[in-house]
C-alpha cells in the first residue's frame, strides 16, 4: 500500500512536470530553458561535489598503498 | 456588467481581508517590537522575545507587501492617489518598515552593549510608528482627504501633510491600532514565552486590549459628529472606473452611520470587534493566551470591517472636491484584471494559509532562553 | 504644470533605491540555489561537512536576504508614492504581476526562509531539503513576476489604452506573461544572479585556501561554486545576446544607443564600435574604433538587414509626434465633452499618443493646443531629440557589462579546471583573481540594470507614457525630505552589512557552526518545553 502511494505521488509529480514542460515549451520557450537550465546547473554542481568525494577517497587509497 | 459589479464588491471584501491579515500578523510582530524594551529586562529575555517571532516575522511581513500589490492591481487609482497624498507619512512608514528587517538580522550578530541597545530602540520605533500611521491613515480617510484630479487622471493635493499627522481623530485611531498591536504581540509572547517575560507581556497585553476597547467606544461616538460622505443620487456600480465626471457627493455629519441604519445587521461588526477587545484581556487574565490571540484577531477583523462597512462604497473620499471621491465603483481595475486576480487569490490564499499554519506548527512550543543565548544562529 | 526638478528628483530617488536594492537581489537568487545544491550533497552523501557548508553560507545568505527584503519594500510602494500618474495609467495591468508575485512567490520564500534557518532540528533531512529548494524556487519566481512587470514597461504587451478611464486596460494575460521581452529578461537576470552567488562563494573559499584555513570546507565550496558558476556564465552571455536581438525588434532606440549608431547600419560591412566617445550634445562620436563585418551579424544574426541609426529614428519620431499631438488634443476634448467626434479623431492617431504626451513638455505652458504653426518645428525637434536615450551612458554601461561577463567566463573556467584536477593550491593567481572578482558580478548586474532602464528612456511605458508625465505632483520639499532619509538610512545599512559580512567571512565556518560553544547550563532542545519552573539563565 505504501509503495502504491509512493508510486502514485511520483507519477503525479512526473505528470505535472510533463504538463509544465509542454505548456512552457509551447508558450514560453525561455521559461522552459530556465527550468531545464537551472536543473542542469544544480545537478552539475552536485555531481562535481560527489566527484570531489570520489577523488579524495581514491587519493587516500593510493596514498595508503604508496606509504605501505 | 453584473459580473463587473460582483467583482468590484468581492475585491472590496478581499481588501478588507488583506488589511485584516496585515493588521493581525504584522501588528503582532510590531507589538513584540514595541514591547521588546519593556518585557525584556535582560539581553537573554530580549533575544528570547525575538526568537519567539523569529521564524515567522519574515513571512508575516509579506501581508504588508501583498497589501501594497493588491491595492495597486485591484484599485490602481486608489493606490496612486492615497500613497502620493499621504507622501510624508508613507515615507516615514517605509523608513520604519525597512529598519525592522535589518534590526532583526543585525541586532544579535555583534556582542556589544551599545550596538544592541541601539537596535532595541530601532525595534521600538519601527514597531510603534507604523502601527500609529496605519491607524491614523484610517482616521484620515474617514474624515476625507484633500485632493482633486486633472483631466488625464493625475491627482493634485489640496492640503498640507501636517494635518494628516496631527489631527485628533487620526491620532485616536493611531493609538488604538498600536494598542491592538501591543495586545496581539503580548499574547504571542505569552504563548511561547516563559517566566517573567510571559508575566510582563501579560500585563501589557491586558492593558493594550482594554485601552483599545475604550478608544473604540470613543471613536464610535465621535463618528456621529464627523462629516461623512454620501451620494446625492443613485450611482451605477458598473460604471467605468474613472473618478472624473461622477455624480455629486455631499458631506454631512453622521453620514457614516447611514449604512448601519439601512442594514442593521452591520451592527454585528462593531459588536464582534468589541467582543474581541473585551474577551481577549479576560482570556489572558484566565491564562488562556491561545484563545486570547484568536480573540485579538477577531477584534482586528471587527474593527477594520466596521470602518469599511461605514464607508462603503467610499474608499477615499475627497473633502475638497467630494464629487471626485474614490469609491469601490470608480477606482477599481477592469473586469478582466479583477477576474484574473480573483482566480489567483482563490488558488493561492488557501495555500498560503496552509503553509503558514504548517510553519507555526513546526515551530510550536515554548522558547527556551538558555538555548537562544547559547546559539548565535538566533536573532 | 509639471515641475522638471521634481521629476528629476523622483527619478534620482527611484534609481538610487532600485540600484541599491539590486545589489542584494542577485546574491539571493544565486546563493539560494547554491545552498540547495550543497544541502543536496549533504542528503545524498550524509557527510556533515556539507551541512556545515549549508549553515555557513546560509548565514551569509541571511545577512544579505534581510537587507534585500527591507529595500524591496521600498520598491513596492514607491510606484504609488512617487509615480502616481504612472500607477494610475498602468496599474490595471502592471499591478497584477506585482500582486501575483506576493501571492505566489514572496509569501512562500519568506515563510520557508524562517523554517530553513530555524527548522534544522524540527524537520527530517528530506523535508528540510525540500524547504531549501522551495526558498530557492520562490526567490526566483519572485524575480519572474517582477520582470514580467518590467517587461511590460519595455514592451507593453497584453493591454490597450482606454480613453474613457484614461488608462491602459488589461486585455490578455497570456500576452503579458509570455511576452518575449519578459521571458528573455527573466532568464538573463536570474542566471546573472547565479553567477553573482557563485562568484561570492568561490571568492571567499579562495580567500580561505590562500590563507590555508578551513581547507576541507573551502575546497569543497570552491568546487561546487566553480562548476555552478561556469555553466551559469556561459548561459548568461548567450541569453544576453538573445536579449539584444529582442531590443532590435521592439526598442530600436535602445539598441542604437547601446551600439552608438548615429547613422543607420546597412549591409554586412558596418563596423561594430569597440571603443567610442559618444557626444550626446553634438550627436556624433568624439572618437571611435570600429571593427567591420561584426555589427550586423552580432545584433541581427544575419548579414543583410538594416539597423536604424539615431538620425533615422529621430526623423520617424517627428512624424509620430505630429500625429500624437492631434491624438492628445482629441483625447482631452473627449474627456471634457464625451463627444463621439473627438473620440473618432483620437482613434485615428491613437497609436502615437505617447509622442503627443512627450511633446507636452516642450509646448508653451505645457499645453499642446497652444502650439502655433510657427512654434511647431522647434517643438518637433526637441521632442525628437528627447525620444533618444542618453547614448554615452547606454554605450558604456552595456560595454562594461559585456566585458565583465566575458571576464567571468575566464575566471570560472580556470577555477573549475584546477579545482577538478585538485591543483588549486599550485595556482594562487587563479584564487587571487576569484577573490578580487567577488563584487564584480554585482557591478555587472547594476550596469545591466542601467542598460535596460536608461535605454528605456524617455518612456516609463515604452511608446505610451513618458517618464516626464509619470511622476507624482509633489513639491520639492517632499522630495528632499525623502531623498535625505533614504540616503542616510541606506548608508547606515550598507556600513552595517559590509561590517557583518566581513566579520563572518573572516571568522570562517569553524568558529561558529562546526562545534557549538560549551553552555553554562545543560543543553536542552530549543523549543517544546512546557512549564519551565526555575530560571537557570539568570
Amino acid at each position: 500500500m505504501k509503495d502504491l502511494v509512493k508510486f502514485g505521488a511520483l507519477a503525479l509529480v512526473l505528470l505535472t512536470a510533463l504538463l509544465l514542460a509542454v505548456v512552457a515549451g509551447d508558450e514560453g520557450p525561455w521559461y522552459f530553458a530556465w527550468l531545464v537550465g537551472t536543473t542542469m546547473i544544480v545537478l552539475i554542481a552536485v555531481s562535481s561535489a560527489v566527484l570531489f568525494e570520489t577523488q579524495e577517497a581514491n587519493s587516500l587509497a593510493t596514498h595508503k598503498e604508496t606509504s605501505q | 456588467m453584473e459580473l463587473y459589479i460582483a467583482l468590484k464588491i468581492i475585491w472590496a471584501l478581499l481588501l478588507g481581508v488583506l488589511l485584516s491579515g496585515l493588521a493581525i500578523m504584522v501588528g503582532m510582530d510590531m507589538g513584540v517590537g514595541t514591547l521588546l524594551r519593556f518585557v525584556g529586562r535582560t539581553d537573554a529575555e530580549r533575544r528570547t522575545s525575538l526568537a519567539i517571532i523569529g521564524p515567522h516575522w519574515d513571512g508575516n511581513q509579506v501581508w504588508f507587501i501583498l497589501g501594497g500589490g493588491a491595492i495597486f492591481a485591484a484599485f490602481p487609482t486608489l493606490y496612486a492617489t492615497s500613497f502620493s497624498t499621504f507622501y510624508v507619512v508613507m515615507i516615514l512608514l517605509l523608513f520604519a518598515m525597512i529598519l525592522r528587517p535589518v534590526a532583526f538580522e543585525y541586532r544579535s550578530k555583534v556582542d556589544a552593549r551599545h550596538w544592541r541597545a541601539s537596535w532595541d530602540w530601532a525595534f521600538l520605533v519601527s514597531g510603534a510608528l507604523p502601527m500609529i500611521i496605519f491607524g491614523a491613515a484610517f482616521g484620515n480617510v474617514l474624515q476625507g482627504v484633500g485632493f482633486h484630479f486633472g483631466w488625464d487622471g493625475q491627482y493634485y493635493q489640496d492640503e498640507s501633510f501636517v494635518w494628516y499627522l496631527l489631527n485628533p481623530f487620526a491620532l485616536l485611531c493611531g493609538v488604538m491600532a498600536l494598542a491592538l498591536a501591543v495586545y496581539q504581540g503580548g499574547a504571542m509572547l505569552m504563548i511561547r514565552g516563559m517566566g517573567d517575560l510571559a508575566a510582563r507581556a501579560r500585563r501589557f497585553a491586558i492593558g493594550g486590549g482594554l485601552l483599545a476597547l475604550v478608544l473604540f467606544a470613543i471613536g464610535g461616538v465621535w463618528i456621529r459628529f464627523i462629516k461623512g460622505f454620501a451620494f446625492t443620487r443613485s450611482v451605477d456600480p458598473g460604471m467605468p472606473a474613472t473618478p472624473l465626471g461622477g455624480p455629486a457627493v455631499v458631506m454631512r455629519a453622521g453620514a457614516w452611520l447611514d449604512n448601519f441604519h439601512t442594514h442593521p445587521l452591520l451592527w454585528l461588526l462593531p459588536a464582534l470587534g468589541a467582543c474581541g477587545m473585551l474577551g481577549g484581556p479576560l482570556a489572558l487574565l484566565a491564562r488562556k493566551p491561545v484563545l486570547g490571540w484568536w480573540l485579538g484577531a477577531l477584534a482586528w477583523i471587527g474593527t477594520i470591517f466596521t470602518a469599511g462597512g461605514a464607508m462603503f462604497p467610499f474608499l477615499m473620499p475627497s473633502s475638497t472636491t467630494p464629487a471626485e471621491s474614490l469609491t469601490v465603483w470608480n477606482a477599481s481595475g477592469s473586469a478582466y484584471n479583477l477576474g484574473w486576480m480573483l482566480g489567483f487569490a482563490v488558488v493561492f490564499v488557501p495555500i498560503i494559509v496552509t503553509y503558514t499554519g504548517w510553519a507555526f506548527r513546526v515551530m510550536k512550543g515554548k522558547v527556551n532562553p538558555a538555548t537562544v543565548v547559547a546559539d548565535d544562529h538566533f536573532y | 504644470m509639471i515641475d522638471p526638478t521634481v521629476v528629476n528628483l523622483s527619478r534620482l530617488q527611484f534609481a538610487l533605491t532600485a540600484l541599491y536594492h539590486f545589489q542584494f537581489v542577485p546574491l539571493t537568487l544565486g546563493l539560494s540555489f547554491i545552498l540547495a545544491a550543497m544541502e543536496t550533497v549533504y542528503v545524498i552523501t550524509g557527510k556533515p561537512i556539507y551541512k556545515d557548508m549549508t549553515l555557513f553560507w546560509g548565514k551569509l545568505f541571511g545577512i544579505n536576504f534581510a537587507i534585500g527584503v527591507a529595500t524591496g519594500l521600498t520598491m513596492e510602494f514607491e510606484f504609488g508614492t512617487n509615480w502616481s500618474m504612472y500607477s494610475h495609467f498602468v496599474g490595471d495591468v502592471f499591478g497584477t504581476p506585482l500582486a501575483i508575485e506576493g501571492l505566489m512567490a514572496f509569501f512562500m520564500e519568506s515563510t520557508f526562509v524562517g523554517l530553513m534557518f530555524f527548522g534544522w532540528d524540527r524537520l527530517s533531512r528530506p523535508a528540510h531539503l525540500a524547504v531549501t529548494y522551495l526558498v530557492a524556487l520562490a526567490s526566483n519566481l519572485s524575480a519572474l513576476w517582477i520582470l514580467i512587470a518590467n517587461g511590460f514597461m519595455q514592451d507593453p504587451a497584453g493591454a490597450r489604452f482606454d480613453p474613457v478611464t484614461m488608462r491602459m486596460q488589461f486585455k490578455s494575460f497570456g500576452a503579458l506573461v509570455f511576452s518575449p521581452d519578459a521571458q528573455a529578461k527573466f532568464v538573463h537576470t536570474s542566471i546573472a544572479g547565479y553567477v553573482s552567488g557563485a562568484m561570492f562563494v568561490m571568492g571567499i573559499s579562495a580567500y580561505y585556501l590562500l590563507r590555508k584555513q578551513h581547507r576541507e570546507f573551502a575546497a569543497r565550496s570552491f568546487r561546487i561554486a566553480a562548476l555552478f558558476g561556469l555553466v551559469s556564465t556561459l548561459a548568461v552571455v548567450t541569453l544576453g545576446d538573445a536579449l539584444g536581438r529582442m531590443d532590435d525588434l521592439v526598442q530600436p532606440a535602445k539598441l542604437a544607443a547601446m551600439e552608438g549608431l548615429w547613422h543607420s547600419a546597412r549591409g554586412p560591412s558596418a563596423p561594430w564600435k569597440l571603443f567610442a566617445l559618444p557626444d550626446d550634445e553634438k550627436q556624433r562620436d568624439a572618437a571611435s574604433i570600429g571593427i567591420p563585418y561584426v555589427l550586423t551579424p552580432l545584433v541581427a544574426h544575419e548579414w543583410k538587414t538594416t539597423i536604424p541609426g539615431i538620425y533615422a529614428l529621430e526623423r520617424a519620431a517627428k512624424a509620430r509626434t505630429v500625429s500624437g499631438i492631434k491624438a492628445i488634443i482629441a483625447l482631452k476634448s473627449f474627456g471634457a465633452s464625451h463627444d463621439p467626434a473627438a473620440l473618432a479623431a483620437f482613434r485615428k492617431h491613437e497609436n502615437d499618443m505617447g509622442y503627443g504626451f512627450l511633446a507636452q513638455r516642450y509646448a508653451p505652458d505645457q499645453d499642446l493646443s497652444a502650439i502655433t504653426p510657427a512654434l511647431l518645428p522647434a517643438v518637433l525637434a526637441k521632442t525628437a531629440r528627447a525620444s533618444i536615450p542618453n547614448v554615452f551612458v547606454e554605450f558604456w554601461s552595456f560595454r562594461i557589462m559585456v566585458g565583465l561577463g566575458v571576464a567571468f567566463i575566464v575566471v570560472f573556467a580556470f577555477g573549475a579546471y584546477y579545482s577538478l584536477k585538485n591543483e588549486l593550491e599550485k595556482h594562487p593567481l587563479v584564487m587571487k583573481a576569484a577573490m578580487l572578482a567577488i563584487p564584480l558580478p554585482i557591478l555587472a548586474c547594476e550596469f545591466g540594470w542601467v542598460t535596460a532602464e536608461n535605454g528605456r528612456q524617455p518612456w516609463t511605458v515604452y511608446g505610451w507614457l513618458p517618464t516626464f508625465q509619470s511622476a507624482s505632483s509633489h513639491g520639492i520639499g517632499y522630495m528632499i525630505f525623502s531623498l535625505a532619509g533614504f540616503v542616510l538610512l541606506y548608508s547606515l545599512f550598507i556600513a552595517a552589512e559590509l561590517y557583518l559580512m566581513f566579520k563572518y567571512a573572516r571568522l570562517g565556518p569553524g568558529e561558529h557552526t562546526a562545534q557549538p560553544k560549551p553552555l553554562p547550563v545543560p543543553v536542552r532542545p530549543v523549543f517544546g518545553q512546557p512549564g519551565y519552573a526555575h530560571k537557570p539563565w539568570q
